[in-house]
């Protein structure tokens, strides 16, 4: 079985949820959500749309606290810890829809996501050599998301594989410990998503990665391990080729094939 | 396919920007071609569109344009045309234009601000009108209408400008600039003379308290008054104006303490809540000093109508805006009734009196029956002064406009409604008068000669200025106490 | 980035040096009621453009932080009315400016955390709040303000020898714009442009989104300050109309006029302002009708160009730009078009 194979990995989680839940209003739209998560993992999480895959994200980023239940990230109980303390820890994310800094351009939003790890957001003077040693990290990143040329353009003038490619690239930003990619494929041709895997194939290990997506060749190539959701709660979990072979899975979601939405 | 869609629509707005500058210029140089070939056919005296005025001051020294050679005085005249008292606008220029009319001058047009042809031209200087300011009772902006007015313009004498505080900012202006005089329009705080004292600057008109002259006494003597409250604007004038009142209503006896003086903000347009303030005294005060101006005197009564009910009129007596025609007119039978002081007395049979109010409503009949406004009686009163002063020395505006300075500090106006002195602060010491208005117009009542500003020294440079809480309320000497020249029996008026 | 900044920045050169010699052939009121005015009302319309083009964050405060800093200054000098302390001009400035700035800082913390139409609101409501603070306050101003505030020797007097306050809110000027253009590409600026385009994701990027507001908001009021007390120097007083609705809208106005979303703008749209504001008094068949005028005109310029004056400036050049095979540059603070 799947999760005794598991318990063996005897590296402590760095993310444990117990009992996660949330709710808008009458909608609960995750459910008593039981999650570990251990050191170098790759996890996907999967299911049909509306699941709550992005509303577990937002509980565990901090956008909002869940409603129940208890969140610990690397041995901090951060339930009630708003967003911007745990960029601290070590946890970066990617939106589904970009959030990116369309007036700014691809070297200052990396370097933003610099400056928010590294600290001295308000600092009001330039220092050459401290914002040197950040800009050339920012441009370590663009070439890493192949945005090199691109440096010096607005975002909003990038296409919008670019886009999602520089969503990828904020998350990388400060030596994440946890990443949490939210559809990083979406809307990307075959050739980007085939240079995104690439990229997510050849990520350092000491950075863990959960990654929700509906493209199932990225998903299962990228992960090791899979959870998947259904109404907001966790219905099965397993090993790709497990979850290739579940029933219920089947049944649910790969049976019927999935949305494709930008 | 986003960037073709900008590319078009940036060329389509070029043109239509490109269009809309090319009209706006066109309709620009139509406006000021037209003054250019309007100007010099009807108006042999005024040769330049005020536009244009620039070139002949720079080429003149100002010494020389005193020299006989017939150099024109250029004369600014500053009033409100927005703000609280913008109605009053073409009244103001009206009343400012009626002397030198009557000198010969010929109105270009139905409305005052249409300009004069053919000014006077004492000593053979013609006066040339080189703009109208036009204000909104806030200081700033007449500051800024001074300086167009005398700093671009090219004005020496300037009349204005209209409201109280506007009065102190210009009083302070001409002590910065002692190479224009400036005479008052119909503005009336009482700082601006009796404080500020700018030697050249001149007020052929009462100040706001000296309007009141006689009310406070009347309330206590003929209403039978003993607490009162008053309701004023919150600045300057209606300061000055609520002290007259309330240093003469004391002075003979009366109550009205701090907590009776109620202070709406000028251009205020919803006065329930301070009606409701008064409402909730009103069972205790024998009656309201009302000097809610300008605008806001007609929402303020409709307010204490609908919080305090119908309003007894002998409950209530106003400051000269319950007088003037030009509020009157819109007020209707609200207030009829009620008593208010100025010094207009618009029903006098002095012969002076009837012509002033006849050549009035014949030189401007689309403003008929506004004569009888202190507005224009008080910008009347201003130009009036200044031409007999030009005239007694010929023009002469040399040395600093001495000569002219000196002849204006002694100007004494036989007015239409009597004369008007000034005293050693250049403000005038002038009769008021106490007038209840009836459903076939005003019926003045009472008159209080010779009101001087200081109220038998009450009032000096050293005490407080007016505010929310001064004067304080006490027993005072007044010169003019108990004893008003009656000019109708006030029985007779509120009997009827 | 802004957009042809090296374009600009050599035209705003040559621009002033032109300036600085205009006292040499144009008249003393052309320089002091339009070109001085136009100095210190273009910093404060800069000041709102700085919070909203690079914070989005649309003040109607402004003119009342503004007021703050003169009301200040002309109730600790020496003037006619107010306080009447009469202290150091010098240091009537330096209260001037703080005070605003901890006004500014007071108001962005509470303004910080709302957006859009509520934060207008809210700015909107202290500027009243200020306006009439000043008028009912009587023992600090009264509606009919402070008169005949003392300035210090070197602005000599402003009426009669207006060139040394020309000079001084030129420099002043010029510094303002050189530290918004300088602040805007420190990791503070940016992370402000930041906050603008995507306050959620600066959060999760780590950054305190409502303290970064704030202390803009206190940099914002700051700069309005300057621009207060230049305007009392100017005007040698100041009285709540100064700081009221009108003067708002004016702010305002100037701003959308230059080009809300450059920092020259707000001299540009004061320039434009302050000569229709002064020359079409002077049209006669206009009468009282010049706000009518500046009505039409602000009308015209916001549909035809949502950048301003210097939109349109922009298009001109992209335009020509594109002609020859280059792309266009967007504004900062441009509202983002994105294709579906
Ligand atoms: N902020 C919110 N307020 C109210 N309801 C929300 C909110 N966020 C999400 N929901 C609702 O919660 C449910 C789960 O949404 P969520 O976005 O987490 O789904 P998802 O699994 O990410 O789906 P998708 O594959 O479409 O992205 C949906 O019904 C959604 O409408
Ligand atoms: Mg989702």
């Amino acid at each position: 079985m799947a999760v005794a194979a598991r318990t063996a990995e005897s590296a402590e989680p760095i993310l444990r949820l117990r009992g996660v839940g949330r709710r808008f209003g009458g909608l609960e739209a995750v459910r008593d959500v039981d999650l570990d998560v251990r050191p170098g993992e790759r996890r996907a999480i999967l299911g049909p749309n509306g699941a709550g895959k992005t509303t577990l994200f937002n509980v565990v980023a901090g956008e909002f606290p869940p409603t129940s239940g208890t969140i610990e990230l690397f041995n901090h109980d951060v339930t009630f810890m708003p967003a911007r303390m745990r960029v601290g820890l070590g946890l970066t994310r990617t939106y589904q829809t970009s959030r990116l800094f369309l007036g700014l351009s691809v070297e200052d939003n990396l370097y933003l996501a610099l400056v928010g790890v590294e600290g001295g957001h308000l600092r009001p003077v330039r220092l050459p050599g401290r914002d040197g040693t950040l800009r050339s990290q920012a441009r370590e990143i663009a070439e890493r998301i192949r945005l090199q040329d691109q440096l010096g353009a607005p975002v909003r003038n990038l296409s919008h594989g670019e886009q999602r490619q520089l969503e990828v690239g904020m998350a990388l930003a400060g030596e994440p410990r946890l990443m949490m990619l939210d559809e990083p494929a979406a809307g990307l041709s075959r050739a980007e998503r085939v240079q995104l895997t690439e990229m997510l194939l050849g990520l350092e290990r000491e950075i863990t990665l959960i990654l929700i997506e509906h493209d199932m060749d990225v998903a299962l190539t990228v992960a090791e391990y899979v959870t998947m959701m259904h109404d907001g709660a966790v219905i099965v979990e397993g090993t790709p080729a497990e979850i290739r072979a579940n029933q219920l899975v089947h049944d649910l979601y790969l049976g019927r094939g999935h949305y494709e939405r930008r | 396919m986003e960037q073709h869609g900008s590319r078009q629509q940036g060329r389509w707005r070029l043109w239509v920007l490109v269009g809309v500058l090319v009209l706006a210029l066109a309709a620009l140089a139509a406006a000021c071609g037209g003054d250019d070939e309007a100007a010099p056919e009807t108006a042999p005296a005024e040769t330049e569109a005020p536009a244009e005025t620039e070139a002949p001051a720079e080429t003149e020294a100002p010494a020389e344009t005193t020299e006989g050679d017939g150099a024109p005085i250029k004369l600014g005249i500053l009033s409100d045309c927005e703000g609280a008292f913008g109605a009053f606008y073409e009244v103001d220029i009206g009343g400012a234009h009626m002397p030198m009319i009557a000198r010969g001058a010929t109105p270009a047009g139905a409305n005052p601000t249409d300009g004069l042809e053919n000014l006077p031209a004492p000593g053979g200087h013609p006066i040339e009108i080189v703009g109208y300011g036009c204000a909104d009772d806030t200081p700033e902006k007449a500051i800024e209408e001074t300086r167009r007015l005398i700093e671009q313009l090219g004005a020496e004498i300037m009349i204005g400008p209209l409201s109280g505080d506007e009065g102190i900012a210009v009083a302070n202006y001409a002590k910065e600039h002692p190479e224009v005089t400036i005479l008052n329009g119909t503005s009336g705080a009482q700082d601006t003379t009796l404080k500020v004292q700018a030697p050249n600057f001149f007020r052929f008109n009462s100040d706001g308290a000296q309007w009141n002259a006689g009310l406070g006494d009347y309330a206590y003597n003929v209403l039978g008054w003993r607490t009162a409250a008053a309701i004023s604007d919150d600045y300057s004038f209606a300061y000055t104006s609520a002290a007259g009142f309330i240093a003469e209503f004391c002075a003979v006896g009366g109550q009205i303490p701090n907590e009776n003086r109620i202070w709406p903000p000028l251009n205020e347009t919803d006065y329930s809540s301070y009606a409701a303030q008064l409402a909730e005294i009103w069972d205790e005060v024998d009656g309201v000093f009302l000097g809610v101006g300008g605008a806001g005197a007609i929402p303020l009564l409709k307010a204490m109508e609908e919080t305090i009910g119908p309003i007894d009129p002998q409950k209530v007596v106003g400051n000269l805006f319950y007088g003037d025609p030009v509020i009157v007119q819109e007020l209707g039978d609200r207030a009829v009734g009620i008593a208010s002081a100025d010094s207009m007395w618009p029903d006098s049979t002095d012969p002076k009196a009837t012509a002033w109010l006849e050549t009035w409503d014949a030189t401007w009949p689309d403003l008929a029956g506004f004569a009888g406004s202190v507005f224009a009686y008080n910008y009347n009163s201003a130009a009036e002064a200044m031409l007999q002063a030009l005239e007694a020395v010929g023009g002469d505006l040399s040395d600093g406009h001495a000569a002219f300075r000196e002849a204006l500090a002694g100007v004494v106006l036989d007015a239409p409604f009597g004369q008007i002195s000034l005293d050693a602060n250049r403000q005038a010491i002038q009769d008021n008068f106490v007038r209840i208005l009836t459903a076939e117009g005003p019926v003045t009542v009472w008159k209080i000669p010779q009101v001087a500003q200081d109220f038998g020294g009450t009032f000096t440079a050293e005490t407080p200025p007016p505010d929310r809480t001064n004067p304080t309320c006490e027993p005072r000497e007044l010169p003019w106490a108990g004893k008003a020249e009656v000019i109708t029996a006030p029985e007779e008026v509120l009997g009827g | 980035m802004i957009a042809g900044a090296r374009g600009r920045s050599g035209l705003a050169i040559v621009f002033i040096g032109l300036l600085a010699a205009s006292p040499l052939f144009v008249s003393d009121f052309f320089l002091s009621a339009i070109l001085t005015k136009t100095l210190w009302l273009g910093i404060v319309a800069a000041s709102l453009i700085f919070l909203s083009g690079y914070g989005n964050m649309i003040s109607l405060a402004q003119t009342g932080l503004y007021g703050v800093a003169g009301f200040v200054l002309g109730n600790v000098v020496a003037a006619d009315g107010g306080l009447k302390v009469a202290w150091d001009p010098w240091v009537g400035v330096i209260l001037g400016l703080v005070v605003a700035t901890v006004v500014g800082l007071v108001f962005g913390a509470v303004a910080s955390r709302s957006e859009g139409i509520y934060f207008l609101m809210l700015t909107l409501a202290f500027g009243i709040l200020l306006f009439y603070f000043w008028g009912q306050v009587t023992q600090l101003s009264g509606f009919g303000g402070i008169n005949s505030i003392q300035a210090p020797g070197i602005v000599s007097k402003p009426r009669t020898d207006p060139d040394n306050l020309f000079y001084i809110c030129l420099v002043v000027s010029v510094a303002v714009y050189a530290l918004i253009r300088y602040i805007v590409r420190t990791p503070f600026g940016i992370a402000l442009q930041g906050i603008r385009d995507e306050p959620t994701r600066m959060r999760a990027l780590g950054y305190n989104v409502a303290l970064h507001r704030t202390l803009a908001f206190g940099l914002g009021a700051f700069l309005a300050g300057i621009s207060g007390i230049l305007s009392v120097w100017w005007n040698t007083r100041i009285d709540p109309g100064s700081v009221g609705l009108g003067r708002t809208i004016d702010v305002l106005v100037i701003a959308i006029i230059g080009g809300i979303f450059w920092i020259e703008g707000g001299w540009l749209g004061a320039f434009v302002f302050t000569a229709i504001d002064t020359y079409s008094r002077n049209i006669d068949w206009l009468g009282p009708r010049f706000n009518t005028l500046i009505g039409v005109i602000f009308l015209v310029i916001v549909l035809v160009s949502p950048g301003g004056l210097i939109g349109i400036w922009e298009s001109a050049r992209g335009l020509a730009r594109r002609r020859s095979g280059a792309g266009a540059g967007l504004p900062p603070g441009a509202p983002a078009e994105r294709s579906g």
